[in-house]
């Protein structure tokens, strides 16, 4: 799948990206990274296809100059909901990757790419997209801020086809960052949701297939 | 007051003077005791011919003017100006105080003054000051009308004129102690010297001198200005409710974001997730508006001591181009020293 392919092609130089910079310069640069608990709900044709489930994650994010980037990598288990149709449950692993440059006041653009694979392959829809999109940062105190994202997800590539109009795919998140031990370390906790208004066509003319996932995640992360 | 008494006043005048150096001459002081019981012809005499006789040049000056003083009591004022002028050759720097002195032997002193030609009071003043940048002041008397030449001598400056002038009474000049070249004069021991000369008459006097080279101070450089202190570049600014109402803004509009762009299809969205983290922050932003604001960057007082910065670092940089300047300069200072001899 192509998507597959670009978001391990992306997730591995955002890698060696972020381990390559030298001590010097990572001095200079604020870094932070850890482990969360995610929790999410995810939907995909119709309610019928309700799963819930949890799992983990990593986050890491590295803030330089006006730019800052976050990689966040997690894994759900989905079990179906009672009294849904499907029977078989799945693992949903994503890679969401967002590059953020400040504009100004409290907005900053970002540009990224998501890739969530599913296994088993034909239980639930493996995705990926390049992502657009702003975000509202703002300092509710000393080391605590609060923000909130939004926007695009253009180009979506379906493990079980599709398309996506225009303007079909759309996210919406809410972060909240507490510095403690003087900043050290930090308690993360992320809010993100997806839709993807994806339509299928066997044939007999377009039909919608709608893709949706509530996730959250609670974690610390270490800040160097 | 009686003659007498005056003349007694003069003499004890000379008292003081006789401490420091004495008189060993007997007739000297014979013509002396006469002069104090009032025996002016025994006190002539004597003197007359104590003048004849070997004496310091201390003794000869108190000895002539016992004459000029004798010669005042018994009215022969000519005779006295006479004396008076010996008196003055000798030691050129004798002063009569007027308030002590009978007003005959004063007047006569003051007439032979100004028939003899001297040089008086000649003073070099003690100063410190910047190569270039100040001057020696040196005065002196001249008793007549002349041409009068001032000079220094020594060292390596060999003999510099540095006035050149007809004057009488008072002289001031100013001496910028430079090389002809400009160059301070180096450091040693010199004479200013004071040559005036009328017709075939001159008269010449001298002052030793010390002068030292030293550095010039330099300025500390400045960390404050005074009057003016750096300004607080952050402040608190009052408590409200703003991190809470942020809080539930922001929480909201995810919340309803999510159930507005939620697929009606999909059923209604869930909300727990949202929900969660959404309360966090509304928990976060309540705990942070009963918190003491964060300190928040005070513009006009980082201007202020930006403002303040820049004045402090160029007037350093003027200090240190002005330290610089100094380091080239030469202190001068110029000392008199006790002198050896009167003038001739």
């Amino acid at each position: 799948m192509n998507g597959r392919r670009l978001g391990g092609l992306a997730v591995g130089a955002w890698g060696v990206l972020l381990t390559a910079q030298p001590l010097n310069r990572l001095a200079a640069q604020h870094v932070s990274i850890g482990p969360q608990i995610a929790f999410g709900d995810y939907r995909e044709v119709s309610s019928d296809l309700h799963y819930t489930g949890g799992g983990i994650g990593a986050q890491a994010t590295v803030e330089w100059k006006k730019f800052s980037a976050d990689v966040v990598l997690t894994k759900v288990k989905y079990k179906p909901v009672t009294g849904a149709a499907a029977t078989t449950e799945f693992d949903a692993s994503e890679v969401d990757v967002r590059l953020r440059y400040y504009i100004a006041g409290p907005v900053s653009g970002e540009v990224g790419f998501i890739n969530r694979k599913a296994d088993p392959e034909f239980e639930a829809q493996s995705v990926g997209a390049v992502t657009a999109g702003a975000r509202m940062a703002y300092l509710l105190g000393p080391g605590v801020r609060m923000a909130l994202h939004g926007g695009m997800m253009f180009g979506a590539k379906y493990s079980g086809g599709g398309t996506t109009a225009g303007f079909g795919a759309l996210q919406l998140g809410l972060g909240l960052t507490v510095d403690a031990l003087k900043g050290r370390m930090r308690l993360t906790g992320d809010y993100g949701f997806q839709r993807f208004s994806r339509e299928t066509d066997d044939g007999s003319g377009a039909l919608p297939a709608p893709i949706q996932q509530s996730l959250g995640r609670i974690g610390l992360a270490i800040a160097f | 007051m009686p003659r007498s008494t005056w003349l007694l006043l003069a003499v004890s005048l000379i008292c003081p003077a006789l401490g420091a150096q004495t008189v060993q001459n007997a007739t000297l002081r014979r013509a002396q005791q006469a002069f104090d019981n009032l025996d002016y012809r025994q006190a002539l005499t004597l003197g007359q011919a104590s003048l004849r006789e070997r004496l310091t040049g201390f003794e000869r000056a108190r000895a002539y003017e016992l004459v000029g003083f004798t010669y005042s009591g018994m009215d022969s004022i000519l005779k006295a100006v006479d004396a008076f002028k010996q008196v003055v050759l000798i030691e050129p720097e004798r002063e009569l105080d007027p308030n002590r002195t009978s007003p005959k032997a004063l007047s006569a002193f003051q007439v032979a003054l100004t028939q003899i030609l001297v040089i008086r009071q000649l003073r070099v003043d003690s100063v410190e000051f910047i190569g270039g940048q100040g001057a020696v002041g040196i005065r002196y008397t001249v008793t007549q009308p002349s041409r009068v030449v001032t000079r220094v001598t020594g060292g390596t400056l060999g003999s510099v004129r540095i006035d050149s002038t007809v004057a009488n009474g008072q002289v001031n000049i100013r001496w910028p102690a430079r090389m002809p070249n400009g160059d301070p004069v180096p450091a040693g021991n010199y004479n200013v010297v004071v040559d005036a000369t009328i017709g075939q008459n001159s008269f010449s006097a001298s002052q030793p001198i010390r002068i030292t080279q030293g550095a010039v101070d330099t300025l500390a450089h400045l960390t404050s200005l005074p009057g003016y202190t750096y300004l607080p570049e952050t402040e608190i600014p009052p408590k409200s409710w703003r991190p809470l109402g942020l809080a539930f803004v922001y929480t909201g509009v995810a919340l309803a974001g999510t159930s507005a762009l939620s697929n009606g299809k999909l059923g209604s969205a869930s909300m727990k997730e949202g929900g969660a983290i959404g309360g966090g922050i509304v928990l976060a932003g309540f705990i942070m508006t009963l918190k003491k604001p964060a300190p928040q960057a005070a513009r006009g007082n980082i201007l202020y001591n930006s403002l303040l910065r820049e004045q402090i670092s160029r007037r350093n940089v003027e200090i240190a181009q002005e330290n610089t300047r100094r380091r080239q300069q030469v202190a001068l200072a110029v000392v008199p020293l006790p002198r050896t001899g009167g003038g001739r």
